[in-house]
């Protein structure tokens, strides 16, 4: 799978790799003992970032059907 | 405005079918979907797992008309929002287009939970509001939309299943 910016599909390509397995191994099994994707995603964000700004894709401030909601308080 | 709903059941445990349905693009019965970029990602206070994602589409017209066109034109670009919940074992997503929007306004939202009586099933509810904007025949186009979004989310779900059980997650 490609990423907006055709510069950004190897970046893109190794965040997913790197979130797909936190999410699996980690996530999913109630480790939440830190992100060890961070560097990787800001590397993967300042492409992407880039790439909508010069194609001009509106992404902020868009209303979805209504807000996925909170947890209530326990 | 036209909104569908559906409801299936995928015959795998809820924390497969999410492994799967985080993975679902690139998929061969999905070949609008061009594109996926995380957008932002973090976890809340409540150990939940927020992401953001921009989902690129590509109109399936031929070449020639792309060419006269402009893939500028041919291009939708989709905003997602999904929250994976392991405490209430939830998977929530809603989608919109952000462009387009002065003709067609479509709407998504699904959620993936553990079937009530069995807890080795997922049940997927989907649901879709449809707005085509500004001419007369907006209804029946609107019945078409709905009708494509039945139709692909039934390829949607052929092609979870069809990665669910042809990788390891199964």
């Amino acid at each position: 799978m490609n990423s907006v910016g055709e510069a950004c599909t190897e970046l893109k390509r190794e965040y997913d790799q790197c979130f797909n397995s936190w999410f699996s191994e980690k996530f999913l099994k109630g480790d939440r003992s830190g992100d060890p994707c961070t560097e990787t995603f800001k590397k993967y964000q300042r492409c992407v970032q880039k790439a909508i700004k010069e194609k001009d894709i509106p992404i902020d401030g868009v209303e979805f059907m209504g807000p996925i909601k909170d947890k209530p308080e326990s | 405005m036209k909104i569908w709903t559906s409801e299936h059941i995928f015959n795998h445990p809820w924390e497969t079918v999410i492994k799967a349905a985080m993975q679902k693009y690139p998929n061969p019965m999905s070949p609008s979907v061009i594109g996926v970029d995380v957008l932002d990602r973090d976890v809340d206070q409540q150990g939940r797992l927020h992401s953001k994602r921009l989902l690129t589409t590509e109109w399936g017209l031929p070449s020639i008309v792309k060419a006269i066109i402009g893939s500028s034109r041919t291009r939708t670009y989709i905003k997602e929002h999904s929250v994976v919940d392991t405490t209430e074992k939830t998977f929530e997503l809603q989608s919109t287009n952000v462009t387009s929007t002065n003709m067609v306004s479509v709407d998504e939202r699904l959620t993936y939970k553990p079937h009530p009586e069995d807890p080795e099933k997922t049940v997927l509810t989907q649901e879709a509001i449809i707005s085509v904007k500004g001419i007369s025949l907006s209804s029946y186009l609107e019945g078409i939309m709905a009708s494509t979004i039945s139709t692909n989310a039934g390829k949607m779900l052929y092609s979870c299943k069809l990665y669910c059980c042809n990788s390891e997650l199964c």
